[in-house]
């Protein structure tokens, strides 16, 4: 692996700095940008949670000169900008039901809602562990219909997403009203006094139970410590004023069944977090919610059809559904190639771009041979990388080498047996 | 004949073995006679299972090999290992050697967990909004609003409730202190009383209605207009039209509101059902979200409908006449045409002539909640706080009412002063009196000894107790007399202990443990997952989702409140349903939409939950079903013998619905393969015994398959489905039981399984209430407690009282 630009970690804390005191101005006004070198590193993941028809998204040919296919040609013209695997999956996914496999794209934790099951901390969260509150959001964790997330904490706990674009925005851009910063800070300052109190409650209960029970109650101390730390770097941030935008802010779209509505409409949102520095991660479950989609042309639920059990009309009504939403991945990476800093460099340039699913076969909804695509973040791109072999090959290589993008010092992640280097 | 192969594995294993049995575990020396003569043949080093015998050892410290000599313990102990056909061990070394597995895992296991049973765990997120919702007084609804504001409970194939499966992170802290907040909204509201309007849409009079029902623009014609009503004959007019938005009401504030319709049956014989949605506006259309009630309709004189529900600002109300069908001969009404919209349209219809929506609806104001909460406060006229002391005396007081009843514990030192005291910074700080109150009463909520269930090591104290108990069967704080019980240490007493689960069963709250444990244990939480393909399954919709999942939490709550024994799990002379499920089932006579319990003849496949269509629901993909999780449905949730996982990254069955191979052909295929067939030999056959039901439960003698598409312009339209292969729901229990279909294995589960199911359930509903899993030491006590209730059948109601007395319960 080659990375375009290596970055040198003691600049990188540097340029981190000059991010903490003035977020939106690096990326938006071109006297401060500063040189490439030290333009922070951004992380977005994508999943398309349902898998993408097999046979219309993998070449059948590796390296450079590959030939598109159905989907593929949809983002060609970006060719250049993404690495594409094959034969990468995380082990032991088969869970207590198929979907499980959803909750560990990002942790590759095994045997997922299986006997005691636990997850593990998703590659999204480690990357916003180490950056902080460099950004108002260490990270930002979206759906397009529910609160479920593919991002998990250390300790297993699922971080919700939000799947309201207009809400969103407004926590981004929109300062509150008077009253409404009031309310908010009156709030986190009562709940900052509380934890405080809280943290002296529990030593005080620590005397009076179980050296197991101890352990708990450690951990729980611990949380309200951190969530406390948090807090204050909350406050901080409220005091701040938000980056000013000149998008108007986006309508929610109430039809669940506008669910390719939705997602374009977190891809116009997403440039602008990361342009405005607001966040450096961001994950994207994008999810069916048993709706025939509005789709022209389908007529049964999105993940009825994914089921398509090889009957032909059903394959021909997915590929309608997963037409549109690759061609709309294809838009936001043009969006991201088109926004530029001082230096040229696009904002994808920093921004490495995770695209893909955690099924493989979605009728049989097993969760190998999984859909993957790596574009942008300063990678050489424009090959197929196929991972020949009777067992797959660790994704969470590609989350390692990911990972070191963000400045994270490490060579392992979950299931990883190295980073991932290609050339 | 020995071969000099087998001979040398056996040396090898002797070796194997032989360091471990003469060390620290003279166990051992008891197991390993019976591990030469009758398991090392085939699991030796050449095995191609799972389990390698020269490679196991003997330290149970070690968790994968404690599992492993719990399995082998289990499968001699059943009599399922050595498998059929081979030679019977000898029954003095296989005694000997069983009855020594048994003491060293039973040593093993009370030595891996330590003094206590039931580490410390929290409030399930459950829990959380059923508590909020009875120590504050607030509405059910959005108390469950304000549990979901926590983080999701892990997916750990367990009960939420059992402590190893909970997680906790700063996400929680700082959740517990936003939901809080919102409560605290919910059940603090002083100030000026909100006004109480009452908006009737009269439908006849409806501008609305009036246009789309004679508009000369496409969709006109979707309602027909009548002299006192409008009539709607499928699901287009109540989305598009007869909803309380179209109609221009908005809720003014979220609270209870009274919903009154008024409708009748339209050019219908038979009954019509009227439905009525709480939802809100997606697009141009009203999305229906919530099913808030289902009526039926008889006659022309019609009904006068009421009910009450909690709504929103942003919300409406939805009348729907979804469930009508046209009938069999009529060509569809095309509303696009004018001379063949509903004006001429003889099918059966429901006509609405009013609906009235009355509130926000308090009982006083300020709420009771308030008053409650507010313990010593006085309020005026315009429902402004007065007080009558100093302030902070009103705190202590509040706090000395609020904390012990959220701690479910009398406080002890130092405590009342340590949450009261956060108060103070505020009040000196000039802010209002119900902003300061707050910050308190926030702690409280956020506090450990809120959120986790208390218990020291040993014996629970009398607190401790009814608050596990009342969390087993409420899912929420004691109530008075529960707590004063406590408090006079009086649960200690068997007999007022019992009267005490009388007595919460019998509750309206016990309600909440049906939901919950058959939500968990059945996994009936499960039932929305999947939306069955409306090509394949057009007979499905809500009504009907909604129809099955109360019909398994009927069933278990009769099998309780009538103390039935646990062979009803298995088959049952009576069901459920309403006229919806009914005809689903093909049972005859039932009308009216509320559910009622009805006596099955006795050829009915029906009877007992593996016959009932939310269970065949929840273990189908929506489109296709298939025997493996149904087969390990049964193993794992009724019969407490769950499958091993399968090995890592093993092949998957790819569902074809095209008619040309059948899940079957290909199970077969993969159970010629050994390692595969050790297992699928005991997952299939349940699975093959419910072939006979489709991925909503229908009885089916064929698959269905699909009937293909159809292209009209930019719109494709599904074909009817066709009849495929027929369905062969026979198979053969590993123990060579030979049935012919559903009717056949129940039989087979009555006269051979009943005691799984028992030992199952009693271990469940343990693991439910202690938040602990069965370890291997534990097994003596569920044992107990299904030998003392073999003589009655293992009666549910018995059941839990005898878990409640039991050790397990009354123990941390």
């Amino acid at each position: 692996m080659t990375l375009a630009r290596p970055l040198d970690r003691r600049t990188f804390l540097r340029a981190s700095g000059v991010a903490l005191a003035l977020p939106w101005l690096e990326s938006m006004t071109p006297a401060l940008a500063r040189a490439s070198a030290t333009a922070p590193r951004r992380m977005l993941n994508i999943c398309n949670t349902l898998g993408l028809y097999s046979s219309s998204w993998f070449p059948t040919t590796a390296g450079a000169g590959y030939e598109a296919t159905e989907y593929l040609s949809l983002i060609d013209r970006h060719r250049d900008q993404y690495t594409l695997f094959t034969g990468f999956s995380h082990q032991e996914q088969t869970g207590r039901q198929p979907h499980n496999s959803e909750i560990t794209w990002l942790t590759a934790a095994r045997r997922p809602g299986l006997d005691g099951f636990r997850n593990s901390i998703s590659v999204d969260q480690v990357a916003a562990n180490h950056l902080g509150y460099v950004t108002r959001f260490p990270s930002l964790v979206l759906g397009t219909a529910t609160p479920q997330s593919q991002s998990y904490t250390s300790s297993g706990a699922m971080v919700p997403a939000e799947s309201s674009p207009a809400s969103v925005f407004k926590q981004l851009f929109l300062q509150g009203t008077p009253e409404e910063v009031e309310r908010e800070t009156r709030s986190l300052n009562a709940g900052a006094s509380i934890l405080d109190r809280l943290k002296s409650q529990t030593t005080a209960l620590r005397g009076r139970v179980s050296s197991t029970d101890q352990r708990t109650l450690d951990a729980y101390f611990d949380a309200v410590r951190t969530a406390e730390q948090e807090l204050g770097e909350v406050q901080a941030w409220q005091k701040r004023p938000k980056p000013v935008v000149t998008d108007e802010p986006p309508e929610d779209l109430p039809n669940p069944a506008d669910l390719v509505g939705r997602v374009k409409l977190m891809y116009r949102l997403i440039p602008l977090i990361l342009e405005t520095d607001s966040s450096r991660v961001v994950s994207l479950m994008i999810q069916d919610h048993g709706t025939v989609l509005n789709v022209p042309g389908v007529s049964i639920d999105q993940h009825g059809l994914s089921h398509h059990g090889q009957d032909e009309s059903k394959i021909v009504q997915l590929k309608l559904i997963e037409t549109e939403l690759v061609a709309a991945f294809g838009e936001l990476l043009a969006d991201l190639r088109g926004r530029t800093g001082a230096d040229g460099a696009s904002l994808l340039d920093s921004t490495m771009v995770l695209f893909g699913s955690n099924l493989g076969n979605a009728n049989a909804h097993t969760a190998s041979d999984l859909p993957i695509l790596l574009a942008g973040g300063g990678f050489d791109h424009g090959q197929h990388i196929v991972h020949e072999g009777e067992e797959n090959a660790p994704l969470c290589n590609l989350f390692v080498t990911m990972l070191q993008n963000m400045g994270v010092e490490t060579d392992a992640f979950s299931q990883s047996t190295g980073a991932l280097t290609w050339s | 004949m020995m071969t000099m192969l087998r001979m040398r594995a056996l040396a090898v294993a002797a070796l194997a073995l032989v360091p471990a049995t003469v060390s620290a575990q003279p166990y051992a020396a008891d197991v390993e006679p019976l591990v030469r003569s009758s398991c090392i043949a085939c699991h030796g080093a050449r095995t191609v299972t799972p389990l390698n015998f020269e490679e196991l050892d003997f330290d149970l410290t070690n968790r994968e090999t404690f599992r492993k000599w719990e399995r082998v313990f289990e499968r001699v102990e059943a009599g399922e290992m050595p498998p059929r056909g081979a030679p019977r061990p000898d029954p003095v070394i296989a005694e000997k050697a069983l009855d020594a597995l048994r003491g060293a895992l039973v040593d093993a296991s009370l030595a891996a967990r330590g003094p206590q049973r039931t580490p410390l765990r929290r409030l399930t997120r459950l829990e959380y909004a059923y508590t909020v919702q009875d120590l504050l007084g607030i509405d059910e609804d959005v108390a469950r609003d304000i549990g979901q504001m926590l983080p999701a409970e892990a997916d750990s194939g367990g009960f939420d409730t059992v402590a190893a499966n909970q997680t906790l992170s700063p996400l929680h802290v700082r959740s517990y202190l936003d939901a809080a907040d919102r409560a605290l909204d919910a059940a603090l509201q002083v100030g000026p009383r909100p006004a109480t309007e009452t908006r009737r849409i009269d439908y006849k009079a409806s501008e609305y209605l009036h246009m789309i029902s004679t508009g000369k623009f496409l969709g006109a014609g979707i309602v027909k207009k009548l002299d006192d009503a409008y009539a709607a004959f499928y699901d287009t007019g109540s989305t598009y039209t007869l909803h309380s938005a179209s109609e221009g009401y908005e809720v003014p504030s979220p609270g209870r509101y009274r919903v009154t319709l008024d409708a009748y049956a339209y050019q219908a014989s038979t009954p019509v059902t009227l439905t009525v949605y709480r939802g809100k506006m997606a697009g141009i259309t009203a999305s229906l979200d919530d099913l808030i009630g289902v009526f039926d309709l008889v006659d022309e004189a019609g009904r006068t409908i009421t009910l009450e529900t909690f709504m929103r600002p942003g919300e409406l109300i939805a009348p729907s006449v979804a469930e009508l069908l046209p009938p069999v001969d009529a060509p569809p009404p095309n509303h696009f045409a004018p001379d063949q919209n509903v004006d001429n349209w003889m099918g059966e219809g429901i006509a609405l002539r009013s609906l009235t929506i009355e509130g926000p609806l308090f009982d006083t104001w300020p709420p009771e909640s308030t008053r409650q909460l507010l313990t010593g406060v006085d309020f005026d006229d315009t429902g402004e706080i007065r007080l009558t002391k100093e302030p902070y005396e009103h705190v202590k007081d509040i706090v000395a009412r609020f904390a012990p009843l959220a701690f479910r514990r009398p406080l002890v030192e130092g405590e009342l002063e340590a949450y009261a005291g956060l108060a103070m910074p505020f009040l000196g700080d000039g802010q209002p009196f119900s902003e300061a109150i707050r910050v308190p009463l926030r702690a409280v909520l956020s506090a450990p000894p809120f959120l986790f269930h208390a218990g020291e090591a040993g014996d629970l104290d009398d607190f401790a107790l009814a608050t596990r108990l009342s969390y087993f069967l409420w899912r929420s704080m004691p109530d008075a007399e529960l707590s004063d019980l406590a408090r006079g240490g009086r649960l200690d007493d068997p007999e007022v202990l019992s009267a005490q689960v009388d007595r919460m069963l019998d509750d309206p709250k016990s309600q909440r443990f049906i939901t919950d444990y058959a939500g968990q244990a059945l996994r009936l939480y499960e039932i929305r997952q999947t939306s069955p393909d409306a090509s394949l399954y057009p007979e499905y919709d809500d009504r009907l989702g909604q129809a099955m999942r109360l019909e398994t939490e009927l069933f278990l709550k009769e099998l309780v409140a009538e103390n039935l024994g646990v062979d009803h799990l298995v088959d049952s002379d009576f069901t459920f349903v309403n006229r919806r499920l009914a005809e689903h089932y093909g049972v005859e006579g039932v009308t009216g939409q509320y559910m009622r319990r009805v006596e099955l003849p006795a050829d009915s496949p029906r009877g007992g939950i593996l016959a009932q269509a939310s269970i065949h629901k929840i273990t189908a993909n929506g489109t296709t079903t298939s025997p493996v999780p149904r087969g390990n449905y049964v193993l794992a949730n009724l019969l407490g013998t769950p499958a091993p996982p399968p090995p890592a990254d093993v092949g998957s069955l790819e569902p074809d619905t095209r008619g040309a191979t059948t899940i079957r052909e290909q199970l077969t295929a993969h159970r010629a393969n050994p390692v595969c067939a050790s297992c699928h030999r005991t997952i299939d056959p349940p699975g093959f015994a419910l072939e006979s039901f489709d991925p909503i439960g229908g009885f089916r003698t064929n698959y269905r398959i699909s009937g293909g598409m159809q292209q009209f312009g930019d719109f494709t339209v599904p074909l009817p489905f066709e009849e495929g292969p027929p369905v062969d729901s026979s198979g053969v229990t590993p123990s060579g039981d030979r049935f012919g279909g559903i009717l056949e294995y129940k039989q087979f589960l009555l006269d051979h399984e009943v005691e799984k199911v028992a030992r199952h359930f009693a271990s469940q509903l343990l693991v439910f209430s202690t938040g602990a899993e069965i370890a291997f030491a534990d097994r003596e006590a569920v044992n107990r407690i299904v030998a003392r209730l073999r003589g009655e059948g293992y009666p549910i109601r018995s059941m839990i009282h005898e878990v409640v007395g039991s050790g397990l319960f009354r123990r941390q």
